[in-house]
């Protein structure tokens, strides 16, 4: 078992009067690839923070390896930090950057340089050792302050969004590189981010976080396919909310009504009763000429079609008033279709997704999952 | 900035009036001619160009003229008798370099701008570091207090200072010890609010960083910050010794004997008595480009240091000027 094992219990920050880290407890595995995932506001970066050292947790513990680090100062923890603005130092030049932490290590001079020659071919950076960091484009900055910590060889990488100041190209190519660096160095990295899509292709797994609490804790396929809330539905990703009435059905299926129209659904929650919330993703809603007929087949009527590339969206309004989005292939003769034109939507039962009600309206939900501030749309 | 925003305008008025092109062909309209002469003048912003040239004549012509009959080879104050250096060196007894009286206030002047520069620049420094790093009431009080010695009148000091030193602290004798004092209390503020400013821009991730790869919180100050603060305490440096050749109000209360008094204090006194003549302006000169070169320093070291950041054009012309 290697080390770089982290448990969180009962963590707690406070500030003020507000609870930014609400009493989660949490175990990241030794040499595990383990996400914090949430809009601005949810208490990931908190956490992360009290993991380096930086904010004094209100209450609970850190335990790093056994050993309680929660009132540790930062520079004795084995823990190393990659920061957003990355804060590489600016007046000094890329190895003396990647050198910074080995003074207090006790290297020998010539141990050092090996040491950042080292690091800085694991990042592909040979032969910028005397650049200054702002001679360096925003993902070689990057692999700098990935190089500067890693030669340390911490037990625990902590990541605070590395990738946000990037553009989505660069982003997604760094998103591969990130994962299989991790697996090359095998040691733990506990990664913060607001971007659904980097904490799925990476995470072993992740947990989402809401106000300072632990939504939901599991691998990324889990999560995103079996979201135990609204909440976690409607962050991970466009997923078409709606109000409906259960009652259970027969064979462990529950009997959903939405509107005037009854269906059925064979997952989440079956054995809900009264006001629940559906989700259904855009992939599995099925758009069908309006004479069609059979089970899960409810009226609607097509309010535009937007055009993606690869495929097409198709946005549609039921009879019941809630509006839904429907991605289609671009072959299929609903991307075709003129807004007005009357249809019927298919909601598989085992697509239809009963969640357990947050008490919120779709609104509501919709307004959390963005955060406190609107993030920048990619 | 004046100049583009009707340009902009212009450019958009002479469009809107443009004609099509087969009416343009034949009969160019009077009214496109005149309006893009409008434009063109209010392109050219005439106005505020004639005013900002008015108020750099009237400010700069006096000290031009002074300057320039430093270098008169007569008494005369405002008839050109020839150019000569007599009042700077040739002159046995009236030059600055003869007259004991003269000379003495231009070294007096130097010292005293490098004592407390180099006194205030320190103090300053851990001042702007204690009130930003370490938050705590006394911070606050502290910032107050710094704040407020920053609005006081001058003189108002300079006579307080007066009184401190010649009936409460007799250890601290009337002369350069006194004026020294009273130059870094007056002048501590710049040194503060200054780095303190960095200190904001910087903000505390680097610290942070520091702290990361195991260094203590001293050791993250050394290495990190004071690196990171040199453009500014630079910046201060330059702020402060400008400042105390400029001094008079406090070196004027707290100066003992004529050894004791700078340029300033003796150019006054001397204009009221009347005897060096146009010494006076060759010592008023050498002073002018005493601190011409000092801002000149200031400005380009500060580019220098802070290369490869945005933008730091404006910023360097504004902390050199002193915000």
């Amino acid at each position: 078992m290697p080390g770089g094992t982290i448990t969180l219990r009962n963590l707690t920050k406070r500030f003020g009067d507000h609870n930014a880290v609400d009493d989660i407890s949490l175990e990241v595995h030794g040499g595990e690839f383990f996400s914090l995932l949430g809009p601005s506001g949810c208490g990931k970066t908190t956490t992360l923070r009290m993991v380096a050292g930086f904010e004094e947790p209100t209450a609970g513990q850190i335990i790093l390896d056994g050993a309680d680090v929660g009132r540790m100062p930062p520079n004795k923890r084995k823990v190393n930090t990659v920061f957003q603005s990355y804060a590489l130092f600016p007046f000094l030049d890329v190895a003396e950057n990647v050198a910074f932490g080995l003074r207090y290590q006790g290297c020998t001079r010539a141990e050092a340089k090996q040491r950042v020659a080292g690091a800085l071919d694991l990042v592909q950076l040979t032969g910028y050792e005397r650049r200054r960091p702002g001679q360096l484009s925003g993902g070689q900055q990057q692999r700098v302050a990935l190089a500067r910590a890693l030669v340390l060889n911490p037990s625990v990488l902590l990541l605070d969004e590395p990738l946000g100041a990037l553009d989505a190209k660069l982003r997604r190519a760094l998103q591969v590189e990130l994962k299989a660096l991790q697996e090359r160095v095998g040691i733990t990295f506990l990664y913060v981010t607001h971007d659904q899509e980097e904490a799925l292709t990476m995470s072993d797994r992740l947990a989402v976080m809401s106000n300072g609490r632990i939504a939901q804790l599991g691998p990324p396929r889990v999560v995103y396919e079996e979201p135990e809330s609204a909440y976690v539905a409607d962050f991970l990703g466009v997923s078409n909310l709606m109000d409906a009435v259960a009652a259970p059905g027969g064979d462990g299926t529950c009997r959903l009504t939405i509107g005037e129209f009854s269906l059925t659904s064979t997952c989440g929650s079956l054995r809900a009763s009264g006001p629940v919330k559906v989700a259904v993703r855009p992939e599995r809603v099925g758009i069908e000429a309006f004479v069609a007929s059979g089970d899960n087949r409810v009226p609607a009527m097509i309010e535009r079609t937007v055009f993606l590339g690869s495929s097409t969206q198709v946005v549609v309004r039921l009879a019941a008033g809630a509006g839904l989005q429907s991605v289609v292939r671009n072959d299929d003769p609903a991307a075709g279709w003129v807004a007005g034109t009357p249809i019927k939507v298919v909601l598989p039962p085992d697509a239809l997704r009963v969640l357990a009600n947050d008490g919120g309206t779709v609104e509501q939900i919709h307004e959390e999952t963005l955060g406190d501030v609107a993030p920048v749309p990619a | 900035m004046a100049v583009t925003l009707p340009d902009a305008t212009g450019a958009a008025g002479e469009e809107l009036f443009a004609p099509s092109p087969a009416a343009g062909a034949r009969t160019p309209p009077a009214a496109v001619r005149r309006s893009s002469i409008i434009a063109r003048l209010r392109r050219r912003a005439v106005f505020l160009e004639t005013f900002t040239w008015l108020y750099l004549i009237w400010s700069i012509i006096p000290i031009g003229i002074a300057v320039l009959f430093s270098f008169n080879s007569g008494k005369a104050q405002a008839t050109w008798q020839g150019f000569s250096w007599r009042w700077y060196v040739t002159d046995p007894t009236q030059s600055v370099l003869h007259n004991a009286e003269l000379h003495q206030a231009f070294v007096q002047t130097l010292v005293l701008a490098g004592l407390t520069t180099l006194i205030t620049v320190p103090i300053g420094v851990a001042f702007a570091i204690g009130i930003d790093r370490w938050r705590t009431r006394t911070a606050s009080a502290l910032n107050f207090v710094m704040i407020f010695s920053f609005v006081v009148p001058e003189l108002l000091l300079a006579i307080a200072l007066f009184f401190v030193v010649t009936d409460l602290l007799h250890f601290l004798p009337l002369g350069t010890t006194a004026e020294v004092a009273g130059l870094v209390v007056w002048n501590l503020s710049w040194p503060a609010i200054v780095v303190r400013s960095r200190l904001v821009t910087i903000g505390r991730v680097y610290e942070e960083a520091a702290a990361d790869l195991g260094a203590s919180r001293l050791k993250a100050l050394w290495r990190v910050l004071m690196p990171m603060l040199m453009p500014a305490i630079f910046a201060s440096a330059v702020l402060v010794f400008a400042g105390v050749i400029d001094d008079f109000v406090i070196v004027e209360q707290l100066s003992s004997t004529a050894a004791t008094q700078p340029v300033s204090v003796a150019i006054y006194s001397n204009v009221h008595g009347g005897l060096a003549g146009p010494a006076l302006n060759a010592l008023a000169t050498l002073m002018l480009v005493i601190s011409l070169v000092v801002a000149a320093i200031g400005y380009v070291g500060y580019r220098l240091m802070t290369r490869g950041e945005r933008k730091n054009t404006a910023e360097a012309l504004t902390t050199i000027a002193g915000m």
